[in-house]
């Protein structure tokens, strides 16, 4: 059996000799979290065991999530409750990896953020010191279509900020728009692009949404941070200083995490405990491969290591 | 700039309206814009009224096509009504109408449902046409709580989802519109134009149906049917139902990317007025590839252009 993993075209099922293979030829594991660890409020059978499991063999654990409501410390709390222990500084939501970027490129401290988007962003861009606009207050607020009716929009704000928002109203359109179209360099920044997600058992439309609904109104394409773009990953890999062959991604979407960890280099495993079926991953418009797939993460425990 | 071998497919640059009696003289039917061209919010533009008499005296078909979906057109002629304008309901075409002119040119069965992202122009027209719908302003009230148990419901009859123009958008909609069409099979998904930005006051720049159109784009990965301008479903409907050759049509617009394109698609005249949205430097701009046949300031440049000349 052909276990080198490095065959393209044929994604290789994960079976107890794979398994074992992909463990001791990995340091590290990135694991997305909504399809993968949890599903919206409910957490999916094995991991915490599985976890453990990897943790007791030496392996680092990086948790990698488009996810953009909460902040890392709400993760961890939420990892927490499931009496799962992650350490905040294991955890990079596309919340985090706004403010990273932000700081990265010294968006200066006078300058102020709009965000369309959840706490999480608010609370990370509030972390590093930036002064933050809309968010779900906004969510409140109407506009007014009459000829006595103007709407305002501060012209300090030099950074947009878009991910999920289930607040998500016209308002924050227009304030957003106004500013991308208006604020002499404003930056248009986006979480993520995920078209949709599980954030309860049943799928919800993503950050993707936002995202498009201001590329519509702006015609302007955004910074993406997070998956599939390499930002996260590069700031990942100064922070661990860990060789990409020697980590493995392990998610349930082909067009973040898969793409994701093979921009990277990393080996990837495709779970299908989300919003990826095997019918999705064989189907004639998919182009990308994982390197292995296999049902759920727990899976990882068949291998001869764990006997 | 770069030289004379330089092999260029930009068109001929637009002609400044010198001589209005010949541009009129070449065609019968006028296609008017509304926002920027015969109106500015709730202003209308000075000179309009006796321009558009004047080429009514001079026989020629008067026809408005607007990408403004809030309104049906029985409510634009009251709009038409108020500024003191003689126009005709059958005379106005607005992509709320298209929407519905558009299922009714498929055939949509009349025993399938429209959601309605969008406002009461939409919903009024498919009312008028017999289409059953759902969503519309209504559903602007309508919260969802992203917490354990809760799920949404969708009506499994939904054959078409058509967005425009809503100042209700809320994630309610877009999860309904998103599932009805990833999930009814053959599910359509309309949209009643893209623009960007739109004049809804006179004062400034409102993100516009591009902005609800893109949301559904984003969450379903999917392109949707486009009704209104720059598309020609609008004008192939109207040079059938009036029996006119689209080189008889000038079309009259303030905006490059909806009114102008939508001309040169139809194969018309194209007149670009600067009293709108798009001004001389945006028309000259290198980057700009769209040349109207012709640019005046005005609609009442038509007027002005010809009284000069007798």
């Amino acid at each position: 059996m052909d276990d080198t993993g490095t065959d393209d075209s044929r994604p290789q099922f994960l079976s107890s000799q794979n398994a074992e293979f992909l463990i001791n030829s990995v340091d590290a594991f990135l694991f997305d979290c909504d399809g993968v660890i949890w599903k919206g409020d409910t957490l999916i059978d094995g991991v915490p065991e599985t976890l453990e499991m990897l943790r007791s063999k030496g392996k680092k654990l990086v948790f990698v999530t488009n996810n953009s409501t909460k902040s890392r410390k709400q993760y961890a709390k939420k990892f927490q409750t499931f009496g799962i222990s992650v350490n905040e500084e294991e955890i990079f939501s596309s919340s985090f990896a706004a403010a990273a970027y932000l700081k990265s490129i010294n968006f200066p401290k006078e300058k102020k953020v709009y965000v369309i988007g959840e706490e999480g962003i608010l609370e990370e861009l509030e972390l590093v010191g930036y002064t933050c606009l809309g968010g779900p207050e906004d969510g409140n607020k109407r506009i007014q279509l009459n000829s006595n009716f103007f709407f305002e929009h501060d012209k300090d704000v030099g950074a947009v900020v878009v991910g999920l928002d289930q607040y998500i109203n016209y308002y924050k359109l227009q304030y957003g728009t106004l500013c991308i179209r208006e604020n002499s360099g404003c930056l248009f920044i986006a979480t993520n692009r995920d078209a949709i997600g599980h954030l309860t058992s049943q799928e919800w439309p993503g950050a993707g949404t936002m995202v498009a609904a201001i590329c519509g109104s702006t015609q302007k394409e955004p910074i993406v941070v997070g998956k599939p773009s390499t930002f996260m990953m590069d700031f990942l890999l100064e922070r661990f200083q860990i060789d990409t062959p020697k980590m493995c991604m392990v998610g349930d979407r082909l067009d973040t995490d898969i793409l994701f960890g093979k921009n990277a280099g990393c080996k990837t495993l495709l779970v299908f405990s989300g919003v990826t079926t095997t019918s999705d991953l064989q189907g004639p418009t998919n182009s990308i491969q994982p390197d292995y797939y296999t049902s759920t993460v727990s899976d990882l425990m068949q291998s001869r290591l764990t006997m | 700039m770069l030289g004379s071998f330089k092999f260029s497919v930009k068109a001929a640059s637009a002609e400044p309206l010198k001589d209005a009696n010949e541009l009129i003289n070449s065609v019968e039917t006028f296609i008017f814009d509304c926002d920027g061209v015969i109106w500015k919010g709730d202003n209308l533009i000075e000179g309009v009224p006796e321009t558009l008499d004047m080429l009514r005296s001079k026989g020629k078909r008067l026809v408005f096509v607007t990408n403004n979906s809030t309104k049906s057109r029985k409510q634009y002629g009251k709009k038409f009504e108020t500024l003191g304008l003689a126009v005709n309901e059958e005379e106005i075409f607005a992509s709320s109408f298209a929407a519905s002119a558009y299922l009714q040119s498929i055939d949509f069965p009349k025993d399938k449902k429209v959601y309605v992202i969008g406002e009461d122009g939409i919903l009024k027209e498919l009312e008028l046409a017999g289409f059953q719908y759902l969503g519309g302003p209504d559903d602007g009230n309508k919260k969802i709580e992203l917490k354990p148990g809760f799920y949404m419901e969708h009506d499994e009859n939904v054959g078409a989802v058509v967005v425009g123009f809503d100042r209700y958008f809320n994630y309610y909609k877009v999860q309904y519109g998103t599932l009805c069409i990833r999930e009814n099979p053959g599910c359509l998904f309309i949209a009643t134009n893209r623009d960007a930005v739109t004049h809804l006051t006179d004062a400034q720049e409102w993100a516009g149906g591009g902005s609800m159109v893109g949301a559904i784009r984003g969450s379903t990965q999917k392109e949707p049917v486009v009704v209104g301008k720059p598309s020609t479903f609008m004008m192939d409907y109207l040079s059938k139902k009036f029996n006119i050759l689209k080189s008889q049509i000038c079309m009259v617009g303030d905006r490059l990317d909806t009114d102008v394109l939508f001309g040169q698609n139809g194969g018309c005249k194209s007149l670009l007025v600067l009293s709108g949205v798009t001004n001389l430097s945006m028309l000259r701009s290198p980057e700009n590839p769209i040349q109207p046949d012709f640019y005046t300031s005005k609609v009442s440049d038509l007027l002005s252009l010809t009284a000069a000349s007798v």
